[in-house]
């Protein structure tokens, strides 16, 4: 009787199972509005980055539908946290599909967003994340990046470094243990000008208290390349204040954005010269990075203003931005089409060479047929030196 | 020449860190033979102290302060986590130790957050010697961590509660037997950890001002490698132990091609040192003794 009844269950569930597959199934078909979906760290340790993009897209979405939206359509934004946890983001996915989602963000971290990009394949949706800089999350057709990938920031840096100090000898510190900063690293590395003289230190997490011997061996350099996060960074300069010469150069990538905002750390008692390498500077004093920072800081707080929100901001327009040209090309986007539809209208218009013009992280952002982006990533002074 | 004598002198100051943490360690193996995984977190609760009181502007008082709080803490934790188990099984104080720990570090972050922060307590500067700049606080940082070594190896050997310590140390019943309070002893023992834990939270932050929540977890585990290579129950072979570490992560992060792999080269010792020498390089043959 038991194996009976075991033997039915078994038999119900699988027809569950399939149940779920509705194959092409259109959930936006009741949608009065288009909607655009992202998964992000809203609370946790990361919170400040998925609220800065969760923040930074209802500005944009606001101000596209205050403009009349798309042809009269409006736009919704719907946020879920995924507190930087892999786990929850399949769930969150399927919220958001079924709740109507047209458009996506992706995730905002790099470790959600590796689940997220093989959902998104799967039904053939849209993204583009605005943050989420592993070299693998645009892997697939239907994914793009607003950020820098990590690889890409190790060359455009070695580019820089290549025009400016052929010839000299540079020094280079890294994370041997961090994905972020190792990436950074190896590619730069690759990308070199054989002419210039590296001088490479590492550490790693566990050894980040002490760096006597890294500091040592960077103390005839002038340039320092640093692929790191501030955190480790503002402890580096901390000690190195007074050893290494007062006129060298710190060279960070984005991971140095938040280092002058640090609790307890007096950025202004570093004697060197503190720049970084990224498409955003949250103390920007003019053009459309200080319009943006300023509407903000209105609506928002100054406490989580940063490049992810920048990004954020960039990636809604990116969105209507494409939608516009489709339309344009002589495209039909009517408010209830699928998610698939959308994706192969977006897809043709992203590799078809389409163009963000005077955006926020970028004067003329462009798209590579792999799903990077292509701008131009532009050094920014943190702190002159003293 | 210059490169050689720097990068020893870097040795030489993470060895008086690890060298500190190591003498907690071994001080409360040696007389409770029980390993307290707690300790880095102690230190960690230490660094947060000194934070909080900064805000006196006082270095010292601070110190003070944070030795006292740090003191109370680890009495607490013993009475309350270690001493119901007297008695249990090595396993269960070992993994009711490594739980305070994770208390200790989810406790840091509700009340502090999980960002970092940074703490000033003094700037001494930094001399020259032979073409090398020394920071002055690597040197009271040795100084310190040798003269506690005296301390404490004088302390155990010649007062009556040192006595007793070793006593505890060697039979417990025995000692009990003959009038001496073992619950008595073993809470001084933990209050002198404990108290070396805030010490080495300072010179910790002395070093690298950046107090957050798992700050004393790695610390802990390389002065407890430190320990064992050195003998633990030893003191002098805290000390030697702390040294050698600090020495061995210096050298390695100096070339290039091994940096890398620098904490698997630590550990590395510590295997092959288990395996050479169960009881370190101090560590005495014979019953375990403090």
């Amino acid at each position: 009787m038991k194996k009976v009844f075991a033997l039915v269950l078994v038999a119900l569930m699988t027809v569950a199972m399939f149940a779920g597959c509705g194959g092409d199934k259109n959930y936006a078909a009741e949608n009065t509005e288009f909607v655009i979906g992202v998964s992000g760290p809203l609370t946790g340790s990361a919170a400040i980055y998925g609220t800065a993009v969760k923040n930074a897209a209802q500005l944009a979405v606001d101000e596209i539908n205050a403009a009349g939206g798309l042809n009269g359509i409006k736009f919704k934004l719907v946020a879920m946290d995924d507190k930087n946890d892999p786990s929850l983001v399949s769930g969150n996915y399927s919220a958001l599909l079924e709740g109507g989602m047209q458009l996506s963000l992706g995730t905002v971290t790099t470790k959600p967003g590796l689940e997220y990009k093989n959902l998104a394949a799967d039904d053939n949706v849209f993204f583009l994340t605005p943050s989420a800089s592993g070299d693998d999350i645009p892997s697939n057709a239907n994914g793009y990046q607003m950020c820098f990938a990590d690889s890409n920031q190790g060359q455009v840096a070695a580019k820089f470094v290549n025009e400016n100090f052929k010839g000299q000898t540079i020094g280079a510190f890294y994370q041997s243990d961090s994905d972020y900063s190792k990436g950074i690293f190896d590619q730069f590395k690759k990308n070199l000008d054989p002419s210039v003289q590296l001088k490479v230190t590492s550490f790693t997490e566990a050894g980040a208290t002490d760096f006597g011997t890294q500091i040592d061996t960077l103390k005839s350099c002038n340039f320092i390349f640093m692929p790191i996060y501030y955190d480790p960074a503002s402890l580096f300069m901390t000690q190195a204040k007074d050893l290494l010469s007062p006129t060298a150069v710190y060279f960070g990538c984005d991971g140095f954005d938040g280092i002058d905002s640090k609790q307890g750390f007096d950025i202004n008692a570093i004697p060197q010269r503190v720049t970084m390498l990224s498409h955003f500077n949250s103390k920007a004093t003019e053009g459309k990075a200080k319009e943006f920072i300023d509407k903000y800081v209105a609506k928002y707080n100054t406490d989580t203003l940063n490049q992810f929100g920048a990004s954020a901001y960039d990636c809604v327009y990116a969105l209507y931005g494409a939608m516009q040209q489709a339309i344009a090309n002589g495209k039909e986007i009517p408010v209830t089409i699928s998610a698939s539809d959308m994706c192969e209208i977006l897809k043709e218009q992203f590799e078809g060479g389409y163009t963000l013009k005077n955006a926020v992280t970028g004067d003329e952002i462009k798209w590579e047929q792999t799903g990077y982006v292509n701008k131009t990533a532009i050094q920014y002074v943190i702190k002159e030196s003293n | 020449m210059e490169e050689i004598l720097s990068t020893l002198i870097n040795g030489l100051s993470l060895g008086g860190i690890y060298a500190m943490i190591a003498l907690g360690y071994t001080m409360v193996y040696g007389i409770a033979k029980m390993l307290n995984f707690a300790h880095g977190d102690v230190i960690m609760v230490g660094g947060y102290l000194i934070y909080v009181f900064m805000a006196t502007n006082n270095p010292l008082l601070a110190i003070l302060l944070a030795c006292i709080g740090c003191v109370i803490l680890g009495v607490c934790i013993e009475k309350i986590a270690y001493k119901p188990l007297r008695g249990a099984s090595p396993l269960a104080v070992l993994i009711t130790a490594i739980g305070v720990s994770y208390l200790l570090q989810s406790l840091a972050q509700i009340v502090f957050g999980s960002a970092s922060k940074m703490v000033t307590v003094y700037e001494f500067g930094s001399v020259q010697l032979l073409g090398c700049t020394i920071q002055v606080s690597s040197l009271v940082t040795l100084a310190v961590t040798v003269a506690v070594m005296v301390a404490l190896t004088m302390f155990v050997k010649y007062t009556r509660m040192g006595r007793a310590m070793i006593a505890v140390s060697e039979d417990k019943s025995a000692a009990q037997l003959m009038g001496i309070n073992v619950d008595r002893i073993i809470m001084v023992t933990f209050a002198i950890g404990s108290a070396l834990a805030a010490l080495a939270g300072l010179f910790y932050l002395l070093k690298a001002p950046n107090v957050f929540n798992t700050m004393g977890a790695m610390p802990g585990i390389k002065a407890f490698t430190a320990a064992v290579i050195g003998g633990i129950g030893s003191i002098p072979g805290a000390m030697l132990g702390g040294i050698l570490l600090g020495m061995v992560e210096s050298v390695s992060y100096k070339i290039t091609a091994i940096a890398p792999y620098t904490d698997a080269i630590e550990f590395t010792i510590l295997i092959v040192i288990l395996l050479v020498r169960p009881t370190g390089f101090l560590g005495k043959k014979r019953r375990e003794k403090v």
